[in-house]
């Protein structure tokens, strides 16, 4: 990956990547504009972020991007939406295994800090610190869309480094959503009520999702018109997620970066599983995974064939 | 003696007898977060981990309403009435569980919303009744820089009772009278020797805190760096420009105010606001002085270590409690942007 | 404030509204408690916020003088949500006001000096205050001109004024439109332009400007040109406000929050400021 991108840097403006933050369990954004910063880059399990989120605001840059199975995805729907031009973008793909869900971690190892190295040796997440090292079984630990990745590999690539790996097999036991629905509506409401309550309306659900494009124009600060109210209540919070939540149907490609962004650990991945659960059905598609499919919500059919008409 | 020591088992007892007078705000795990909650008896605490939130949301919080108004037609179709009705807030409260880095933010509030020339009626309401237990920090996480910035894991500046965590319990002492009183209501036993382990425990960790940032150093080279964009872009690149930094900071004040409701009745509002969103500065000609992200993460460091220091002796708004630092999804680290600032040359450009 | 609680407006009654252009009307209002009306005192320049409940605050300066007290006046150009609400009031509807706020034009220190105005568009409003205040005041200052300009003939707010204006023999005054235009009998040019050919003497004298960002800079621009020095350059500005009272945290320059600290500062005072306007 560092040669083919040291390679490529000289006719890109810069190349998306990741390195290491303030400690081993953390890794930050890295924009690569030297070769030296090549250096820096890493790939592994603590590669969180989807870096995809930065290239509409690069438009008019030449940029490479390192991207993971569902980093690709964003990056191909946003191609697919014309939001960005395939001519400016370098991609830059690998097999990714997985990755850490610091949420789920610390759930199963306790708070975790000074984290000297983190590893992953097959199905085992390994974690030393100064307090000595843990270690847990990777699907515990994972994030929740790693557990059943049907796109490891990027799905388009320019330069592809490493082996391209299986996709995971649909998981056996009931997923998340399927868990959720089971409740009644009561039980569903009364669990958005407490979990929306804690909502500091800071957003970083939204900027962190690499489809939500609308930016510094988001109809949630709108004062002309106002879908929703500046108080800080479980209902004004959930009508934005689902506002949110109707942007994405159809667009969202399942990166669960609203959900990991949340410093207040609310489980936003699941009001877009439920969305994206009922546009794949309508449309037998995932979004980013084909960049010349037609949009299902802007193309007209007479006839749907999935959507059962009235008489 | 002030000092007894607490065990962890009868804190729970010590809350129920301090919120029989006074709304307890204490710590408590939702999810992976944790969160200030009023005190109930059969509450679960959260003795350990740092509070996600900072203490601020108890005297500041995320909203409140600053009036409400009404605008009744008239029939003999003259004027509308219109009155507006000030809703200044009761509160006698008890901070359970803050950290010096949060009780030192609560220090900026005090000199931004009280001070001889303006006085926040709002603010002041509420935070002239509400008491602060706080826990000295045995353990900061390698997030933290208090000590960089005037403050320390055992600073007991503006709490009423510290609490020093040793073992299976808690040294506590009076800071205040009205901690004094507070203490009087808890189940200890005398300190004894344990108030010396106690607090070498606090100090150790102080001595373990990294090395000062050069705070005078960082204000003479912003001047220098202000308008090298390339170096604020470079420091605000991977910022997603979200508000989750200023919301969840002790010392980040910002606010909005709107009117909420129709037009015969609502209520106006005073929310947090922050100076990473587009919206903080657009004008409604379109104009945006601080329009780039870049411009927006400058203010805010600006903010912090040079504007706030110019006009409070030299005192950084920023507390070292890294809150910022955990919580952001991009893992932005506003040390190393100092850093990047204490070290900025100029000689080359 | 007369109220212990800067956040809280006062209810006032709009007594009067003037159509000055097609974007720009005028509210003369009195506050409803006749004890705070008599009381109210503010100096030129200072600044209120204007509440329309339901739709939101926004701040105007005061462009009455304060040597006139039947009523605060303000003169607002429809640019936005409240603004455009505010233009929809007629006289007798209420509003909240909170005022004054902000700092006030040197007047001391301008006492004895010749005062040359400048004024772009609204940017007139301030100026308005000053040269109406010192017009009362009219021995304790030298020689007054007010050069005063707008794109079109329509543009040009408070005829009232500059009709009066224009009658008197103890000020100057000069008017300019962007674009030449039928029946304009006055000066056509952009304002700085016009500036430099009226050849100010800066000895003495004391230029105060005010307009859209633009204007200003390039008009500072020419007064340098003509000899002024930056202590002898008075502007105000405008940034977004909320809370007017140094709190809310959006209007600072630095260090300096234009509610409090401004809105009026000599160009002296803004170039030592870290350049975000």
């Amino acid at each position: 990956m560092k040669q083919s991108i040291r390679e490529a840097l000289p006719g890109l403006d810069l190349v998306l990547g990741w390195e290491q933050g303030w400690d081993a369990l953390h890794a930050t954004p890295l924009f690569i504009r030297k070769a030296e910063d090549v250096d820096r880059l890493i790939l592994g399990p603590t590669c969180v972020q989807s870096l995809a989120v930065q290239l509409p605001s690069l438009k008019g840059k030449k940029v490479g991007i390192v991207v993971k199975g569902c980093d690709s995805r964003a990056v191909v729907q946003l191609l697919r939406e014309r939001l960005l031009d395939r001519a400016e973008i370098i991609l830059f793909g690998f097999g990714c295994d997985g990755v850490v869900s610091l949420k789920r971690l610390t759930k199963v190892l306790g708070d975790l800090d000074s984290v000297t190295s983190v590893k992953k040796t097959d199905d085992r997440l390994v974690v030393e610190s100064p307090d000595g090292r843990r270690e847990a079984a990777f699907d515990d630990v994972c994030a929740p869309k790693c557990l059943d990745c049907a796109w490891p590999n990027a799905v388009e690539s320019d330069h592809f480094a490493g082996p391209r790996l299986e996709p995971r097999p649909p998981a056996e036991s009931k997923t998340a959503l399927e868990r959720f629905e089971e409740k009644s509506l009561d039980e569903r409401f009364a669990f958005w009520k407490r979990e929306m309550e804690r909502c500091i309306r800071c957003y970083a659900c939204r900027n962190a999702c690499p489809m939500c494009v609308c930016r510094d124009k988001c109809l949630a600060v709108s004062r002309n018109s106002k879908f929703v109210s500046q108080e800080a209540n479980p209902s004004e919070s959930f009508m934005f997620q689902l506002i949110h939540v109707m942007h994405l149907a159809g667009r969202c490609v399942s990166c669960g970066e609203c959900e990991r962004a949340c410093p207040m650990d609310i489980p936003l991945g699941l009001l877009r599983a439920q969305s994206t659960a009922v546009t794949e059905e309508l449309f037998h598609e995932q979004a980013g995974t084909d960049p010349e499919a037609p949009l299902p919500l802007l193309t007209f059919k007479t006839d749907e064939e999935t959507i059962e008409e009235r008489d | 003696m002030d000092t007894i020591f607490i065990q962890r088992t009868d804190i729970g007892r010590w809350l129920d007898r301090l919120a029989e007078e006074r709304t307890v705000f204490a710590p408590t795990r939702r999810d992976g977060a944790v969160v200030y909650r009023p005190y109930r008896t059969g509450f679960v605490l959260e003795l350990d981990a740092m509070p996600t939130t900072s203490p601020k949301e108890i005297v500041f919080p995320q909203n409140e309403t600053l009036l409400t108004y009404s605008r009744a037609g008239n029939a003999s179709g003259g004027a509308p009435k219109v009155e507006a009705r000030e809703t200044l807030p009761e509160q006698k409260a008890v901070i359970f569980g803050a950290r010096p880095c949060g009780v030192n933010g609560l220090g900026v509030f005090d000199q931004v919303f009280d001070n001889d020339k303006t006085r926040d009626a709002y603010y002041t309401a509420r935070r002239k009744d509400t008491r602060i237990i706080t826990f000295a920090c045995d353990r900061p996480r390698s997030t933290c820089f208090c000590t960089n910035v005037g403050g320390g894991p055992g600073d007991a500046a503006g709490s009423d009772v510290m609490l020093y965590p040793l073992g299976d319990g808690f040294v506590a002492e009076a800071v205040t009278t009205g901690g004094k009183a507070m203490l009087s209501l808890a189940t200890g036993a005398p300190a004894g020797d344990r108030e010396v382990a106690a607090k070498a425990l606090v100090e150790t960790a102080r001595e373990a805190m990294p090395e000062p940032l050069e705070l005078a150093r960082i204000r003479e080279n912003f001047d220098k760096c202000f308008n090298d964009m390339e170096f604020w872009e470079e420091q605000s690149g991977k910022c997603l420009s979200c508000g989750a930094c200023a919301y969840l900071c002790p010392s980040c004040h910002c606010f909005n105010i709107t009117d909420e409701g129709t037009e015969s009745e609502g209520k106006r509002l005073r929310s947090w606001d922050n100076c990473m969103s587009y919206t903080f500065t657009a004008e409604a000609s379109g104009h945006n002085p601080r329009a780039a992200k870049a411009m927006r993460l400058r203010n805010r460091v600006g903010h912090k270590f040079v504007y706030f220091p110019e006009t409070h002796e030299g005192e950084v708004a920023c507390r070292g409690c890294g809150r910022c630092i955990v919580s952001c999804p991009s893992s932005v680290d506003i040390r190393q942007i100092a850093k990047a600032i204490q070290e900025y040359c100029d000689d080359d450009k | 404030m007369t109220t212990n609680n800067p956040l809280m407006p006062l209810m006032a009654t709009i007594v009067e509204t003037v159509r000055e252009t097609a974007n720009i009307k005028t509210f003369r209002v009195r506050l409803d408690d006749e004890a705070a009306m008599r009381d109210f005192t503010f100096l030129p320049g200072q600044v209120g916020q204007l509440s329309l409940f339901g739709v939101g605050e926004s701040t105007f300066v005061i462009n009455s003088s304060p040597t006139r007290m039947d009523y605060l006046q303000f003169s607002i150009l429809k640019t936005g949500e409240v603004t455009a609400a505010l233009h929809r009031l007629k006289t007798g509807d209420r509003i909240g006001v909170r005022a004054p706020l902000g700092n006030w034009f040197p007047v001391e220190l301008l006492k004895g000096k010749d005062i040359l105005f400048v004024g772009g568009g609204i940017g007139m409003a301030p100026l308005r205050t000053l040269l109406i205040y010192m017009l009362d005041n009219r021995n304790d200052f030298g020689k007054i001109t007010l050069l005063y300009g707008g794109r079109s003939p329509g543009d040009m707010a408070f005829q009232e004024d500059l009709k009066e204006w224009a009658a008197r023999q103890d000020m100057d005054m000069v008017l300019t439109i962007d674009n030449p235009a039928d029946g304009w009998a006055h000066e056509v040019g952009l304002i700085p332009n016009v500036l430099k050919e009226m050849k100010p003497t800066p000895e003495n004298c004391i230029a105060v400007t005010c307009g859209p960002p633009i204007m200003i800079k390039f008009t500072v621009m020419a007064l340098q040109e003509l000899g002024f020095p930056d202590e002898s350059i008075i502007t105000t500005l405008e940034r977004r406000m909320k809370c007017g009272v140094g709190l809310c945290g959006r209007c600072n320059i630095g260090g300096k929050y234009v509610c409090v600290d401004g809105p009026v500062f000599s160009w002296a005072e803004l170039k030592d400021l870290p350049q975000e306007l």
